[in-house]
């Protein structure tokens, strides 16, 4: 589904340009649960904000269901983020003065859909997440798990391709981190939801199917290579 | 996203922050509140004053008039008689549609001899009996007296003492104007000689007459002031200049004395264009003010924009173009100039109705000025602020829109 071909990415500050990525080649089959895992600084984030077509400045060809995406224009990439891909941030990114209906909604309304067309399937994803009864709720009145819980519902409300997870436990402790990685687990194993989730947390790295990590941005071990060199 | 979602949005985070949206509001108001004031009394005064002066055009057809003054003040000469009123038809009968001797019935200045003394005399002319005075001595003229034209007068209170002690006396006393003597059955109360507001009062004069009887005769066939009346759409003032000059020429009395026609409608149009000029004047500095507004509303827009960085990352996250984004600035900038337009345009509209009446109390002399709002001024009020709401808001609008997503999401 997701096909990477030696991806560079460089960041400018003042005079110096940083090398983020040296040529990341990555494939991510329809159902799989990644995880991405490296120090802080190791150029993970800038990875997975370029899969989830939140970057569209990178050298090097993606292709995604075999559209070569790198020519995509900005409007072009708007459409692709709204259709195919749910976010799941660290800090939530959550519309703090908007009720919990109103941010699980967007996806939808920026979609173009009516708003009164898209109430039952808004009820259900909160349902789905644990939150039924808290639609009016506003996100700053809301525990941080809770929240987390209101940014999947977000993420999966327009039935995405895949869900893209930036430490989505960094914020939680134990116990919420794994009520929240269940919920993960849930999604991928009975909706067959491509998951792919950057953390620096080894218990979370260890439920995944799959795990890439990511050294001064150099793929150094991708547990699928291991396995399929195994085989 | 829907237009209504847009501006659902848009509204939203504009009562987020209500304390600064209502200040950037004020700003819009005053502006527009002063343009909608000035506006209204300039047009209430430029149309009270086509009222009381003008042409009449309003009811399907203008008048104008034409006097004449003799050159020796005490000369019985009339200006207009029957022939000229046939000359000026032969002779304009195609754009005036009707001329006709105009005869006063109220305040004529004249001469009388009242008891045995000649004396300058106001009076005015009755058609049907008046129950606008109040009897002191005798009785009102009935409407058959005044129907058949019988030589009855009624005479004011302080001339009747004067003249023969009381107001019992006067009665039975004759009163001779021009050739005919009228006989004084009734004595009235004097009035003022100007109403409260400013104008001539028919009833304070010192004699009131059957008109039918004043003009009888030679005098119902002459006068000194003619009545032009023209279809609407003609040029009236043009026209009456042109019998004017006629008449200076051909005028039956023309070597006796002058016709003049006072343009009105010429001076009304020099005096609108002078307001004019006061209200662009007055709206150049309205439109100053606007614009200090606007860039009040620029400014709150580029704080909103810089402040809710977060929420743009967030909606360009999840599926907002940046046309979206653009539009949503937008909207909340025309949303605030143009609610501050309309709330302006009814603050400018109270105040002008407020104000009107206190200016015309100022002038007096029987001038009222009504406040005039036009629905001009709606759409003026309207359109202004819609525009300054899309001039000052399309800059942080753009700057929203442009906005780097990987740079407000890490």
């Amino acid at each position: 589904m997701i096909k990477l071909e030696r991806i560079n990415k460089y960041y400018r500050q003042g005079d110096h340009r940083f090398h983020v990525l040296h040529d990341i080649s990555l494939n991510v089959d329809q159902g799989e649960l990644v995880a991405i895992i490296g120090e802080s600084g190791s150029g993970k984030s800038t990875l997975i904000n370029i899969i989830g077509f939140l970057d569209d400045d990178f050298e090097g060809n993606y292709f995604y269901e075999g559209q070569p995406i790198h020519n995509y224009t900005r409007k072009q990439f708007s459409k692709l983020r709204n259709q195919n891909v749910g976010f799941v941030f660290q800090n939530f990114k959550l519309i703090r003065e908007a009720s919990v209906v109103e941010n699980v909604a967007l996806p939808l309304l920026y979609a173009g859909q009516r708003r009164s067309t898209i109430r039952g399937r808004v009820e259900a994803v909160l349902d789905q997440v644990g939150l039924h009864g808290y639609g009016d709720s506003l996100p700053q009145n809301m525990s941080g798990g809770q929240q987390q819980r209101v940014s999947i519902a977000r993420a999966i409300v327009s039935h995405p391709h895949f869900l893209i997870a930036d430490e989505p436990t960094g914020a939680l402790d134990t116990e919420t981190s794994q009520e929240i990685m269940n919920l993960f687990k849930e999604l991928n194993q009975n909706e067959g939801t491509t998951i792919i989730m950057v953390t620096h947390d080894p218990k979370v790295a260890a439920q995944c199917d799959r795990i890439v990590k990511i050294i001064d941005g150099r793929v150094v071990s991708d547990s699928q290579e291991v396995r399929d060199a195994g085989k | 996203m829907r237009v209504s979602e847009l501006i659902r949005t848009a509204l939203r985070s504009l009562r987020a922050n209500k304390k600064r949206s209502f200040l950037t509001i004020i700003g819009i108001m005053i502006g527009i509140a002063a343009v909608i004031t000035i506006l209204g009394i300039g047009d209430g005064i430029t149309q009270t004053m086509y009222d009381k002066f003008g042409n009449n055009a309003k009811r399907g057809q203008q008048t104008t008039e034409i006097y004449y003054t003799p050159d020796n003040e005490n000369s019985a000469v009339n200006g207009f008689n029957q022939q000229d009123l046939t000359n000026i038809d032969n002779q304009f009968g195609g754009e005036v549609r009707r001329v006709r001797i105009e005869h006063e019935t109220a305040n004529l200045n004249t001469h009388a001899e009242i008891g045995d003394t000649l004396k300058r005399t106001t009076v005015s002319l009755l058609n049907k009996p008046t129950t606008d005075v109040k009897m002191i001595a005798g009785h009102n003229l009935s409407a058959g007296q005044l129907a058949t034209g019988e030589p009855v007068a009624l005479m004011k209170e302080s001339l009747a003492k004067k003249q023969y002690g009381t107001a019992q006396n006067a009665i039975g006393t004759t009163a001779t104007v021009g050739s005919t003597s009228y006989r004084v059955v009734g004595v009235y109360r004097g009035q003022a000689e100007y109403s409260t507001d400013g104008d001539e009062n028919k009833y304070g004069v010192d004699l009131l007459l059957p008109k039918k009887l004043y003009y009888q005769g030679d005098t119902a066939s002459q006068g000194n002031t003619i009545k032009l009346t023209f279809d609407q759409g003609e040029n009236a003032g043009r026209l009456s200049r042109k019998v004017e000059k006629y008449l200076k020429k051909n005028g039956s009395a023309a070597s006796q004395g002058t016709y003049t026609y006072e343009d009105m409608e010429k001076a009304l149009k020099q005096f609108s264009s002078q307001m004019s000029i006061i209200t662009s004047f007055i709206s150049l500095i309205a439109a100053i003010s606007l614009f200090i507004a606007g860039i009040g509303v620029m400014n709150m827009m580029y704080i909103s924009v810089s402040e809710r960085t977060q929420e743009i990352g967030i909606r360009l996250a999840v599926g907002a173009t940046p046309a979206n984004i653009m539009m949503q600035f937008l909207i909340e900038a025309v949303v605030l100039t143009v609610t501050g337009g309309l709330l302006g345009f009814l603050g400018g509209a109270g105040l002008a109705h407020l104000i009107a009446p206190l200016l015309s109390h100022s002038i007096g002399s029987g001038i009222h000025i009504h406040a005039h709002i036009t629905l001009n001024a709606f759409l003026l009020a309207f359109g202004t602020s819609a525009a300054v709401g899309l001039v000052f808001g399309i800059l942080p609008a753009r700057q929203a829109a442009n906005k780097n997503l990987i740079d407000i999401l890490r």
